[in-house]
């Protein structure tokens, strides 16, 4: 579980995941457009709670590009979800479609999108009501996994489920007594259900607002009959996949470089989408392909890049630089022609490295706000940060070489932060603790310093190396305080020659 | 919260009960209390699920998982105001109640249940240790006045909640002492007196009124009663019970199970000291495979019977649960009481062919055949017939329903299909004031179901007289234990 999710055996993340690269229908749209450059192939779904408005949210997703739409009742919740949640989120599913539904068809804008209804469905009559009002998908989740034993104990988080169904310890999963039948039958059931269902009624309601069927125009659909228009035909990256084709065919090394300008969003992703669909998740050796663009580029760049790819910027960049970075290399400097100060000038936008697994970013200049936010693996090196910075982290290293802004790593679970003249009244101790660094991290910090000024030329770093053994004291470390007992615990076992994971998951469960 | 993973660190146990050869030379209880700590352990195995379903094993909505936690806290007062907020009468359920909390208990899944019923009696042995169980006075009169006619768990938990409400409440009882069967059903070794006495002197205390020797029906009649009392709650039992015609039933020596066990009560109380039907150095047979079958011979053993064998025509329950009873229903299973343990036969998939007896009339033995199940009904197997000798011989073959004759003659109160007192979903019969709770509305069923009943009759009587009521309501007439 720690492995798919990037983050570290026996330490608790923070669950839901806080949404941090979305506050606008923009940034959304955004999202959307990085996901379907990172896999083309995919299918694009926005979950919305149901709830009054949602049909105009809906109507700005589709507009969005949005290749699916959930509307979710107020029905569900996993059972790790808050009591507030469950009880409190949302409306029903009912009502939340019917206004979908109707908004996009008013809009224009119900052909190109699928439209999904979930919150609770248990019944054929659910599957039957839900078609009526707009829906082509179905989702089913909570009912199936009572199928298969689930008795809604509420712990999915906490790894006791006595039934074996949301569990890692081995104890517990051994009473897990579901089978795939089970769940087979069930939608045997359901499907049944449906074609039994001849019509309904509910006595005392007016249905007809909900039933509604706007005034359209002769010819319009009122479900999914095409596709969104992504744009990806415009995309940057056509010219990138072009130019990196020995690469992607052969492995051979490739250097390039073309200029980029800001409407040019999401660059590098729908050539990592090609790396990865030929060489897997392991990518290709580290620099096989390495491209230099100049000038101003769009948001999410190097979004979601893995490894063998290296993307240096000569310029700036906006929001989101490093999305889900898997493996790549960034590497961020002013264009050498700039008379201004790099390092008191904003060099990429918030939310850098947002949900980022392996790889390296390298900032001459300073970012925004959130820098790092839910990084679970990249090492990144910058010369000063806004608000927030490395807020639930789970993993990977930061180094930063100037100012914070305020609540330094909130939330943060994992990995390790290096700030130079820290002020510790901006760290957000909930969580962590503030140290000194010990050998091995001055070790690493100065490996990382002396690439930063390598791969960026920069003027900070430089002075900093000049009299590392002054500067090195400037530096404090941020740690996680679960993730250092956990680590504690692995180094101790690797000593004695135990098995880490099992020494692990002996301390966590006590 | 509870610890979440105290069901993996502890298994499940309960205390020892009294060595066997020790416990039948006296009438003590056979339980004993578990040593320091280990209880809270026991409690620590709780979960605290998200959907507790030993909420719907138990009628009474006992909030177990919060005083399971607040044990495991060795917060102990504070479980006996959980405990009490929802139960009258823990120390007798806790000793009495066959536990469906338990069978419908989230580890009993897959593991051993939680110990509910053993953390139950210990909270409020303890309260009671503790001088934490005072009378609970009302704040102020209510100017009503209630009579409950019946002094079983469901008339002494509708008094106790009428009383705290403010009205004046007087218990009426046929028997010479108040407690029903607790008093005269219920052996000492499964529960002494004392815990009754107790709890009668709380009740009293909070102004119920007693009135044992009062045969409502005969020595006063219902019409007079209704006039004296603003409501009277009937909570007189299933006290009907089922016989066996067979030849020689009218042979001395075989009676019903009701009119043997009594008497081993009234010697503890110290009525007499021999009692007039004694099982010493006798062969005893126990016609009925449950629970008050298992009284007779846990009495008669310690009576000093030849022999006690048991005779249950069903055939023998499995060990484990069966199919046909999944989790969280309460499944028949072949159960070995304190009293099984203390020795004798049992029998089972046997039915009585005839009694045998001497020229003085008198009981010498039975005629047993075996039966087998076809098509729903037992059919005897031919050439299985066999003799057992019997000189005491008790039928506990369980209650048709409620012996109400007199209410309906007197009152013209309607029966239901089954021959229980018929009630509306406030518990009241067809005759206006007059309502029903427990086994005489319900038929025969467990001690938690009687105090559930109880509680609730007792918020129906109190919307009655006021208007509105603050009382809970754990149940309705029409509620049935959880089956497939």
């Amino acid at each position: 579980m720690a492995k798919t999710r990037h983050s570290t055996p026996g330490v608790g993340l923070i669950s839901p995941p806080p949404h941090h690269d979305i506050y606008s229908i923009e940034d959304l749209a955004q999202l959307i457009h990085d996901l379907k450059n990172a896999n083309p192939q995919a299918r694009i779904h926005v979950k919305l709670v149901a709830e009054v408005g949602v049909g105009t949210v809906a109507a700005g997703v589709a507009k969005a590009h949005s290749d699916v739409i959930l509307i979710s009742g107020h029905d569900g919740g996993t059972g790790a979800s808050p009591l507030t949640s469950l009880k409190h989120a949302g409306a029903p599913w009912e009502l939340g479609l019917a206004e979908t539904q109707q908004t996009l068809l008013l809009n224009g804008l119900r052909d190109r999108v699928v439209v999904q209804a979930d919150g609770q469905l248990k019944t054929g009559r659910d599957v039957v009501i839900a078609a009526l009002l707009g829906a082509e998908e179905f989702g089913f989740a909570s009912a199936p996994l009572v199928v298969m034993g689930c008795v809604m104990m509420r712990v999915c988080h906490l790894d006791t489920c006595p039934v074996g169904v949301a569990t890692q310890n081995p104890v517990l999963r051994e009473r897990f007594t579901g089978r795939p039948e089970f769940v087979q039958t069930f939608f045997e059931y359901i499907a049944e259900e449906v074609r039994a269902v001849q019509y309904w009624k509910a006595s005392g309601l007016d249905l007809e607002p909900i039933l509604h069927v706007p005034a359209l125009p002769e010819g319009t659909s009122r479900r999914h009959v095409v596709n969104q228009d992504h744009g990806l035909d415009k995309a940057l990256d056509n010219q990138l996949i072009a130019l990196s084709a020995q690469a992607l065919e052969y492995a051979e090394p490739v250097i390039a470089q073309i200029p980029v300008r800001n409407v040019n969003r999401t660059v590098g992703t729908m050539l990592g989408y090609e790396v990865t669909k030929r060489y897997g998740g392991a990518g290709l050796p580290d620099g096989t392909i390495d491209i230099t663009l100049n000038g101003s580029a769009g948001q999410s760049f190097g979004a979601f890049v893995p490894r063998g790819i290296t993307l240096r910027l000569l310029g700036d960049a906006n929001d989101y630089l490093g999305k889900g970075l898997s493996g790549g290399r960034l590497i961020v400097r002013p264009d050498e022609n700039a008379s201004f100060d790099a390092a008191t000038n904003v060099i990429a936008g918030n939310v850098v490295a947002y949900g980022a697994t392996s790889g390296e970013i390298f900032l001459r200049g300073l970012a925004g706000e959130r820098f790092c936010v839910r990084n679970s693996g990249v090492t990144a090196v910058v010369e000063g940060v806004g608000d927030h910075a490395c807020e639930y982290m789970t993993g990977g290293r930061v180094i930063v070489l100037g100012p914070t802004g305020r609540n330094v790593a909130a939330g943060m679970s994992g990995g390790v932060t290096y700030i130079l003249d820290l002020d510790s009244t901006v760290v957000n101790a909930e969580m962590v603790d503030v140290e000194t660094l010990d050998e091995t991290d001055a070790a690493f910090v100065l490996s990382s310093v002396r690439r930063h000024f390598e791969f960026t030329q920069s003027t900070v770093a430089e002075s900093l190396l000049k009299d590392w053994d002054a500067s090195v004291k400037r530096l404090s470390k941020i740690m996680p305080k679960d993730y250092k007992k956990v680590l504690a615990v692995s180094a101790a076992a690797e000593r004695e020659g135990k098995d880490v994971n099992t020494a692990i998951m002996e301390a966590v469960n006590g | 919260m509870a610890d979440p993973k105290g069901f993996l660190k502890t298994s499940r146990q309960t205390p020892p009960r009294r060595p066997v050869d020790v416990r039948i030379q006296d009438w003590k209880e056979v339980y004993q209390d578990f040593g320091n700590g280990e209880l809270e352990q026991q409690a620590s195995r709780c979960m605290d699920c998200g959907i507790p379903f030993c909420h719907s094993g138990c009628p009474l909505g006992n909030l177990i998982p919060e005083w399971n936690d607040l044990v495991r806290r060795q917060d102990w007062q504070s479980a006996i105001e959980r405990l009490h907020a929802t139960n009258n009468f823990p120390e007798f359920t806790g000793r009495l109640c066959p536990a469906p909390c338990e069978s419908a208990c989230v580890l009993g899944i897959n593991a051993d249940p939680v110990t509910i019923k053993q953390v139950e009696v210990e909270i409020i042995d303890r309260a009671w240790d503790e001088g934490w169980v005072v009378p609970q006075l009302p704040d102020r009169l209510s100017g009503k006045t209630v009579a409950v006619v019946g002094s079983g768990p469901a008339g002494l938990a509708a008094a106790q909640q009428l009383s705290r409400a403010g009205h004046t409440v007087a218990v009426y009882e046929r028997a010479d002492r108040i407690g029903g069967l607790l008093r005269y059903g219920i052996p000492e070794f499964k529960m002494e007196k004392h815990h009754l006495d107790r709890r009668l002197a709380q009740m009293e205390a909070e102004g119920v009124r007693f009135r044992p020797s009062s045969d409502i029906g005969e020595s006063v009649t219902w019409p007079d009663l209704r006039a004296r009392y603003d409501a009277i709650v009937v909570a007189t039992g299933a006290t009907a019970w089922r016989d066996l015609e067979v030849p020689g039933r009218e042979l001395t020596g075989i009676m019903q199970a009701m009119e043997y066990l009594p008497w081993a009560n009234r010697v503890q109380e110290g009525d007499m000291v021999e009692p007039p039907i004694n099982a010493k150095g006798k062969h005893v047979i126990v016609i009925g495979g449950g629970d008050t079958g298992a009284d007779c011979v846990g009495t008669a053993h310690r009576q000093g019977a030849a022999s006690v064998t048991q005779l249950e025509i069903m055939p023998r329950p499995a060990d484990q649960r069966p199919d046909e009873a999944p989790w969280p229903t309460y499944p028949m299973l072949y159960r070995v009481t304190s009293a099984h343990e203390e020795g004798g036969d049992r029998m089972f998939a046997v039915s009585t062919q005839q009694f045998i007896g001497n020229d003085e009339g008198h009981v010498t033995g039975i005629e047993l055949i075996e039966v087998r199940m076809v098509d729903g009904r037992f059919e005897p197997v031919a050439g299985t017939e066999r003799q057992l000798p019997a000189d005491l011989i008790t039928l506990a073959m369980g209650f048709a329903g409620p012996q109400a004759e007199t209410l309906v003659t007197q009152l013209g109160v309607e029966l239901d299909a089954r021959g229980n007192v018929a009630r509306d979903a406030q518990f009241m019969s067809t005759v206006d004031s007059i309502f029903v709770a427990g086994d005489a509305g319900r038929g025969q069923s467990l001690i938690v179901w009687a105090i559930a009943e109880g509680r609730a009759v007792a918020s129906a009587v109190d919307a009655y007289l006021m208007g509105e009521t603050n009382l809970p309501s754990p149940v309705r007439p029409t509620d049935r234990p959880l089956v497939v």
